[in-house]
């Protein structure tokens, strides 16, 4: 599996953790439950990029101590 | 000192009808705080109208609520009220904050050159969770509280008379109290999801001042 690959199934997989009652608002891009979202991380469009963005920034965040230097 | 506020809510879709009730908060505590409210919701969030109270009235606060993008930020069905090399001169001498998506990285800008106090705002999307069930009682959505609540802190602390950059600090350790008391271990699976979005919206949000 490559690389982007194996981001994109991590993000997909973090999702699902979501319940099926959430939305989520993207601004203007809109709103996406749960299925959309992975939908949109698998098909590796402009709104799963910017999940996988999203993921990918809190990971380093939390690695470098983002919560507790505010 | 008592600033007069002119508040946008345009309501038209699930985020902006959110933003919308939230708003509402902010202006009930307004009313003990400042001096007149022009509260421009729905079809009244116009360019037109935005333009002509603006200039008539000219409040020293600024809170809109809507879509926008780097160089805009838009009202009722989208209806551009403030773009950057267009009308942002309509900004000088106010304080705003914009509850709206990337307006922060050219608007926020482009307002403080010609003249804007200061601009708080994001330079990325804002993001926040909602409860599907809640959709037509946001004032009952926990779900979307644990976001808007520390995004409505820049007008908490403005209307309490503290610096726009003292707002835009205590709205991103807001972000990140809340974040921190998310990521406990008896934190349910949404409370944990909602933890990467906070940190994004507290990482994005800026405060460009002269």
């Amino acid at each position: 599996m490559s690389n982007e690959q194996e981001i994109k199934q991590l993000v997909m997989e973090r999702l699902k953790t979501l319940p099926d009652n959430a939305g989520l608002s993207i601004g203007a891009q809109g709103e996406f439950n749960r299925d959309e979202l992975i939908s949109h991380v698998q098909n590796g469009d402009e709104i799963g990029q910017k999940i996988i963005e999203v993921e990918l920034s809190f990971l380093r965040g939390l690695k470098e101590g983002i919560l507790y230097e505010t | 000192m008592k600033h007069n506020l002119l508040i946008t809510r345009p309501n038209f879709d699930v985020t902006t009808r959110y933003l919308f009730v939230w708003a509402k908060k902010i202006i009930e505590l307004a009313e003990k705080k400042c001096g007149k409210i022009f509260d421009l919701k729905k079809q009244r969030a116009n360019r037109k109208e935005f333009e002509s109270v603006m200039r008539k009235h000219e409040p020293g606060l600024v809170f809109l609520n809507g879509h926008g993008d780097e160089r805009t930020v838009a009202g009722q069905d989208n209806e551009v009220l403030i773009r950057a090399g267009e009308n942002e001169e309509i900004l000088k001498a106010k304080i705003v904050y914009a509850l709206s998506c990337r307006s922060g990285k050219i608007l926020g800008p482009y307002s403080v050159k010609a003249g804007a106090d200061a601009y708080i705002g994001y330079d990325e999307d804002f993001y926040f969770l909602y409860d599907n069930d809640k959709q037509s009682r946001p004032e009952q959505d926990k779900t979307a509280e644990m976001f808007l609540e520390p995004a409505s802190q820049v007008m908490v602390f403005l209307l309490k008379n503290h610096s726009p950059q003292e707002a835009h600090i205590n709205s991103k350790k807001s972000f990140a109290c809340q974040a921190r008391k998310l990521l406990t271990s008896s934190a349910t699976s949404l409370e944990s999801s909602a933890v990467k979005y906070l940190i994004w919206n507290m990482q994005h949000q800026v405060c460009v001042e002269k």
